[in-house]
């Protein structure tokens, strides 16, 4: 999964420590989620997504988006 | 929260203290039963309550392993020390398959074989500081 916590990061002068203590993580997950290491889970998401004012899909895409197929 | 960087929360201290704690009852209470069975050559019922006796600290480093990851709040660390536990699991696994099929001929079968807790804990601990390092 693709995510732009670098660039939102970056735009609020924050570093991964200052991230990662608002997010009350270590700042190895915040290093983790950065480099695509680690998928975080809905809550944290969804956390991280309150933290910068914005919606989890403008943080998180996936790297390839198959067609979900609706079912017959 | 900062677990990867030496400084470690109140939780993780508070495990890793009652951790050790509990693996040097494990060698005491390990040896004590062995001293017991050299000693005092116990019937059958005594020597299977000492075998009991000695696998209590076992069962408390689980609960506390259990009670750690329960609390660990922090997702990633959590994911590092289930993946270390089961890297533990599998060495644990493997060497004793392997010291099993080993200690079936009798010239090395006189060798005192590892203890799978012992195995266990140094192949986790290994695979933790590998995981630490690689997520440094």
């Amino acid at each position: 999964m693709k995510n732009r916590l670098r660039v939102l990061r970056a735009e609020r002068n924050w570093s991964q420590a200052d991230l990662a203590l608002r997010l009350e993580v270590s700042r190895q997950s915040v290093n983790a989620i950065e480099t695509g290491r680690f998928d975080p889970s809905l809550p944290l998401a969804f956390k991280l997504a309150r933290l910068f004012g914005t919606s989890i899909e403008s943080i998180f895409t996936e790297e390839s988006f198959p067609d979900i197929q609706e079912p017959g | 929260m900062p677990f990867c960087n030496k400084h470690l929360s109140p939780l993780q201290l508070r495990s890793l203290r009652l951790f050790a704690a509990n693996l040097a009852g494990t060698a005491l209470m390990v040896k004590i039963a062995h001293d017991r069975y050299e000693q005092a050559h116990p019937s059958i019922l005594m020597t299977y309550l000492l075998a009991a006796i000695a696998a209590i600290p076992v069962i408390a480093v689980i609960a506390i392993v259990g009670r750690y990851l329960a609390r660990e709040t922090d997702e990633f660390v959590r994911m590092m020390v289930v993946q270390a536990l089961l890297w533990g699991l599998g060495v644990t696994f493997v060497a004793d398959t392997f010291l099993g099929c080993l200690f079936a001929y009798p010239s090395i079968s006189e060798v005192i074989p590892p203890l799978n807790l012992d195995l266990f804990v140094v192949s986790a601990g290994v695979a933790l500081r590998i995981q630490m390092w690689r997520n440094r």
